[in-house]
């Protein structure tokens, strides 16, 4: 199979970028004031639905403004469930203590529930909870064409995508009070981390060129006829009540051999290690789940173009090269390392060099950058796995507050007076939300997620209604900067208007620049 | 190697609970059980006999999720 002309198209377009500025972005002129933001910080958390921490704050569309409808989940085959099933092995991690079982969660409404209310579960925010399926076609088939009824139907964890948490006393929740929440934000792509971090940077989907003749070949994905959900086996439980979805192939690779599902990066670190007798610094590409170096253009590869300084600091980066990885801390999370699968930024390389940063255990490094004022103009920050809010190995208590004492660091900055933060989450995680996606293009948008614009510009105590998704991020860069902008956005941008959706922002709706 | 005897539908389930995603599942090479790897990179090795075997980079934190013996690195 052969790939779309994207690429070739785009890459005509980079070459000629160098030398004609006439290509810079578009649609239309940046927003009057723009270039009062001379430093913008991304903060990238994990695997939240905006209803499942933010469905409850005020003037927000929220849990309480969903219709009746759109709260009840559906069985799969359509009809309503008279409850929701259990949360298959219980609600807690294994080892919390006192455990929620699975049979403490037997006979739960038809509805949300919140999961540390003190009259029903009383789990702390502290707490880690059961990890929910968050893939590519699942999320599809879950969101039902913007229904959201299907999430526990299409779950591997019974009822646990109808939990959400009072999240009113977190430290997050008094930042988006203070300043922008933004309560139309979507996620970029379907699915899962690996693929919302490419649509982060790349607005884009990984390709595996040739990957039905290689041994990737079974993690091919056999789709219905729709070819946005998967084929259901014979032998799948007929009911959601009575277990877990059973697919002929729910692998990472489309039909049409585009990685959306997780996959390791091709250089370390990376979950596969180096070939016997290899180069330590690569991932042995004969393992399966090797994704081949990308080489799609990137936003990092934009900012370079233009000479725009820019970083992706990760915490707990040069740990994991240097000792490894280890759990429960820092647990190091590979697949949340986007431009690890770039050939531009392969190891041995000056690009790798200059813009991949250790962030340091827990931070500490890119706080100290914050501190000094050292921040290069464009930095993402992508916290170590215990600190990430991720259900199943971290949890929410510990990466809010985590991220809340970022914030306040880059509050203190010498840079702030000039500085647009947005603290966003790569995901929902496979938890619901009520609001329907807008109709955009095959890869996404998907689910709400929540989104928090901080700075010296941001209104004050202000909920955002303007849609955005991921790629909202890049067309903030992509303006500020004046880059050559991404096909992808482009595309997405075409998709959205196609489908008669109002267009999806660049986060100055959040911003008072005059 | 690790000897235990577990279901692969099992397996995934308690591994995939604590946020370590599987990234694939195929027929042993032998065609005698199944190959399972997972976000962490930890392999699991699951016999149609039921025995398990844990490698890889994750194979510590898998192996612990399994109730397995600590896999010692690189098993």
């Amino acid at each position: 199979m052969k790939r779309s002309s994207g690429l070739a198209l785009f890459s005509s377009t980079l070459a000629l970028c160098t030398s004609a500025p006439a290509f810079a972005a578009q649609p239309g002129d940046p927003p009057n004031g723009i270039a009062k933001i001379e430093t913008v910080v991304v903060i990238f958390a994990e695997n939240r639905a905006f209803d499942n921490l933010y469905g409850h704050f005020p003037g927000a569309d929220g849990i309480d403004k969903a219709s009746k409808e759109s709260l009840e989940q559906r069985d799969r085959d359509g009809s309503v469930l008279s409850e929701l099933p259990p949360v298959w092995d219980g609600l807690t991690a294994k080892g919390v203590t006192p455990p929620v079982t699975q049979a403490m969660t037997e006979h739960l409404p038809n509805e949300p529930f919140t999961v540390n209310d003190e009259k029903g579960f009383n789990v702390p925010l502290s707490v880690v909870t059961h990890d929910l399926w968050h893939r590519y076609y699942q999320n599809q088939m879950q969101i039902n064409g913007g229904k959201n009824d299907m999430f526990v139907a299409w779950a591997d964890s019974g009822a646990m995508p109808m939990s959400n948490w009072d999240a009113s006393k977190t430290d997050m929740w008094a930042v988006a009070q203070k300043y922008v929440l933004a309560d139309h934000f979507f996620m970029g792509g379907f699915g899962g981390s690996f693929f919302n971090h490419q649509w982060l940077i790349c607005a884009c989907a990984p390709y595996y060129a040739d990957a039905d003749k290689n041994p990737a070949k079974p993690s091919i994905s056999v789709t219905d006829d729709s070819g946005t959900a998967l084929k259901v086996a014979d032998n799948s439980p007929k009911s959601a009540r009575d277990g877990i979805p059973k697919f002929v192939s729910d692998g990472n690779l489309t039909p049409d051999f585009y990685a959306v599902n997780t996959m390791q990066p091709p250089y370390q670190p990376s979950g596969n290690d180096p070939a016997p007798g290899g180069d330590p610094r690569v991932a042995d590409p004969a393992k399966p789940t090797t994704l081949p170096p990308q080489t799609e253009p990137t936003i990092g590869d934009m900012l370079s173009l233009k000479r725009v300084s820019w970083a992706w600091y990760s915490g707990a980066w040069q740990y994991t090269l240097d000792h490894g990885n280890h759990t429960p801390t820092p647990n190091f999370q590979y697949h949340h390392q986007p431009f690890n699968y770039y050939a531009n930024y392969a190891p041995g390389s000056e690009a790798r060099r200059e813009h991949l940063r250790d962030a340091g255990l827990s931070g500490v490094s890119f706080i100290q950058a914050i501190d000094d004022g050292a921040l290069p103009q464009v930095s993402f920050y992508k916290p170590q796995g215990n600190l990430n809010e991720h259900s199943g190995y971290a949890d929410i208590q510990a990466g809010d507050r985590h991220i809340a004492d970022v914030v306040a660091h880059l509050e203190k900055s010498p840079q702030w007076p000039h500085m647009l933060v947005i603290v966003t989450y790569d995901e929902n995680g496979g938890i619901w939300d009520h609001v329907a996606p807008p109709k955009g293009d095959r890869w996404g948008p998907g689910t709400r997620i929540p989104a928090i614009i901080v700075s010296p510009f941001a209104k004050h105590s202000y909920v955002d209604h303007t849609p955005y998704d991921t790629t909202s991020v890049l067309r903030f860069i992509t303006e500020r900067f004046e880059l050559p902008v991404l096909h992808g956005i482009v595309v997405r941008d075409r998709a959205v208007a196609a489908h008669g959706e109002p267009p999806l922002g660049d986060l100055t709706g959040g911003l008072d620049l005059n | 190697m690790r000897k235990t005897k577990m279901d692969v539908d099992r397996i995934v389930a308690l591994v995939t609970a604590a946020g370590i995603e599987l990234t694939d599942r195929r027929r042993s090479a032998r065609g005698d059980g199944w190959s399972l790897s997972f976000s962490n990179g930890a392999a699991v090795e699951v016999g149609d006999d039921g025995s398990v075997r844990v490698t890889g980079k994750g194979a510590k934190a898998v192996a612990k999720l399994l109730d397995l013996p600590t896999a010692p690195r690189g098993s």
